[in-house]
């Protein structure tokens, strides 16, 4: 339970530093792939449109799944260690 | 300071500011009642819910430069600047995602707290002197703008203005503490956000946008007449690697400051501070959506209507005086002046709980709370009175750039936070070697003290990018490096992580008792991590 508890944080870190870092640096992509660059949204180009999105809903979606994901995971901690708590009282009695 | 901004009727401004000053004052006022222990000085009581938590968050983060700076530089370097701002919000949820929630659970008023348990009192003194450095620029900056708006708004020098505007502003949040702070950033950060939005949707109108229902991202219309007007304003105009440069400077960087991990701290709960991030994204997107729109629409009235801003700084005021009633450039200018204090009060903040909590920590191990809260209350003071007396004649050095300190912090203290608090085997020593080789080093190669040692050169260089992509992969690889050679020197053994040290780690994430030697003690990652960061420094060292 604890080697899972402990990957799982592991991978939650990583994962959502990923995402907040691709939400926040997108224009870079534009950069990396000018053949991107082209089109057009809302009547702005994409490469000025999409990084300003991403960077305001893209990265209140990824608080709002991160939060819930993060939450839940402390849940588990807490049961985690609450009975860990118990264990050891009962194997001190 | 020669204006091209003056309101018709000045004191419509006065009574604007005023009714904004009593209002800090009233919730100061309140929020001293409330105050009575350290919990309560520093943290709020560990009693912000997530909307004014999130409110509160944005408010901080966006300071005078949102309004002023940030819509200049837009006009000078166009969209690439957007970019930069842009990568800014992910900044409060990383430094919660990575220690903030972790620094919550261990009950932390400042980053600088944890610092002390896990690697003792001699980082904590290297580690706070970075801190207070860089919180007295930011101050410094905000202070400056402060006297500049006064200036603007009342027609008076700027020297009458800076003493009246400081002592008015250090007045209230000293009075205040975090609770002050705290209501008071969520109040401001209404105001800021009405002024920057409502009043573009009538200047939008007037230029002849469909848009102006919806400001921040709905002036597509007046694209075509601006690519006719400025054909390479959407130009992406620098390489990757000028892209790739923001993260070590401007995303590592705000992740230590002290004053954006206050507000995480003050949270009720470890699950409020995750729901205030979110509340924050929302609140920063539409405000900084409002500050592309200001920047777009001052180029497009520059290139439409042929007319010259000599000072960008003041465009947004520009825009609000030609085309809205001078109520609203009067209210506008009041958002201004929240967005500034919202950043003092806590920059101030910071410097308050850095030394009454930390240094007086260190130095006075045994004084009671009450007396360290005295401190921090006459630490508050001092910076505040600090920032005002060096913004009389500022050093060129300190007022350079706000944004430059950002790098600075990023090589001295964000690697001590993030390893410290995923990493068992961060020594003591490592730390304090690596945090203070490598900022003097960015400081040596930035063109601000040493123009003749320089990496990178113009713009990259001004604002640390470039000494950036050298000192921070360098100050995280020594770190590393030296933490592992270190820790099997027996001749070094008083500084590696003691057992003590090592379960704070553990108890910080969450694990309680339940301490495991093997776990956050891994060398494989680090070692590769280090590889990647002196790739990213060879890269950096590269001619600019």
């Amino acid at each position: 339970m604890k080697d899972k508890l402990y990957r799982k944080e592991m991978w939650i870190t990583v994962i959502f530093s990923v995402l907040l870092l691709l939400t926040g640096h997108s224009a870079s992509i534009f950069v990396l792939f000018p053949s991107l660059q082209t089109g057009t949204m809302w009547g702005f180009p994409t490469q000025y449109i999409v990084p300003i999105l991403l960077g305001w809903f893209g990265i209140a979606g990824v608080c709002l799944v991160m939060t819930l994901v993060c939450n839940k995971f402390d849940d588990e901690m807490e049961a985690f260690a609450e009975e860990n708590k118990k264990e050891k009282i009962i194997a001190k009695e | 300071m020669p204006s091209e901004y003056a309101l018709s009727n000045v004191w419509i401004g006065i009574g604007v500011v005023i009714v904004l000053f009593i209002i800090f004052y009233a919730v100061g006022y309140m929020a001293s009642r409330k105050t009575t222990s350290d919990e309560d000085f520093y943290a709020a009581g560990f009693s912000i819910g997530p909307v004014t938590n999130g409110l509160g968050m944005a408010a901080t983060w966006a300071s005078l430069a949102t309004f002023l700076g940030v819509i200049a530089l837009i006009l000078k370097l166009q969209v690439p600047f957007v970019y930069l701002w842009i990568q800014w919000a992910i900044s409060i949820p990383l430094l919660t995602l990575l220690y903030g929630t972790s620094l919550r659970r261990m009950k932390a008023f400042t980053p600088a707290t944890f610092i002390k348990a896990r690697y003792g009192n001699p980082s904590t003194i290297v580690i706070v002197c970075w801190m207070i450095l860089i919180m007295i620029m930011y101050a410094l900056g905000q202070m400056i703008g402060l006297g500049r708006a006064f200036e603007l708004l009342f027609g008076v020098p700027y020297n009458t203005a800076l003493v009246v505007a400081g002592l008015a502003t250090v007045g209230f949040i000293t009075i205040g503490g975090m609770y002050g702070a705290s209501y008071n950033a969520a109040f401001q950060m209404i105001v800021m956000t009405i002024a920057m939005i409502v009043p573009m949707g009538a200047i939008m109108k007037a230029m002849g946008s469909s848009g102006w229902w919806f400001p921040p991202l709905a002036y597509g219309d007046m694209v075509p007449d601006m690519l006719q007007a400025i054909p390479t304003f959407f130009d992406m105009k620098y390489d990757f690697r000028w892209y790739f440069a923001l993260i070590p400077a401007f995303t590592l960087g705000p992740v230590a400051l002290p004053h954006l991990a206050m507000r995480v701290f003050t949270s009720s709960s470890v699950k409020s501070a995750r729901w205030a991030v979110v509340w924050f994204s929302m609140f920063l997107g539409l405000l900084f959506s409002g500050t592309y729109v200001v920047g777009f629409a001052g180029n497009y009235f520059t290139a439409s209507t042929g007319r010259v801003i000599a000072s960008p700084d003041q465009t947004l005021l520009i825009l609000n005086v030609f085309y809205n009633p001078t109520l609203v450039a009067a209210f506008v200018m009041g958002g201004a002046v929240a967005a500034g204090l919202s950043t003092i009060g806590g920059n101030l903040m910071a410097i308050a709980g850095l030394v009454g909590s930390d240094l007086m920590g260190v130095l006075a191990p045994d004084m009671d709370t009450k007396k360290k809260m005295k401190w921090g209350y006459a630490a508050l003071l001092i910076g505040g009175l600090t920032a005002i007396i060096l913004a009389f004649k500022p050093p060129k050095f300190l007022v350079t750039s706000i944004l430059w300190a950002f790098g600075l912090l990023a090589t001295t203290a964000t690697p001590a936070i993030l390893l410290g608090v995923w990493w068992k085997e961060a020594n003591k020593l490592a730390l304090i070697v690596s945090s203070t080789f490598c900022g003097v080093l960015f400081i040596i190669i930035s063109p601000h003290v040493l123009p003749s040692i320089c990496v990178g050169k113009g713009l990259v260089a001004a604002l640390g990018m470039s000494g950036g992509m050298v000192t921070i992969p360098l100050s995280f690889a020594m770190f590393i490096i030296l933490s592992i050679v270190f820790n099997r020197v027996s001749a070094l053994s008083a500084y590696a992580p003691t057992l003590e040290d090592k379960m704070v780690i553990d108890r910080i994430h969450g694990w309680g008792d339940q301490y495991e030697e093997v776990r956050y003690s891994a060398i494989t990652v680090p070692i590769i991590v280090a590889i990647v960061c002196m790739a990213i420094f060879f890269w950096g060292l590269q001619p600019w």
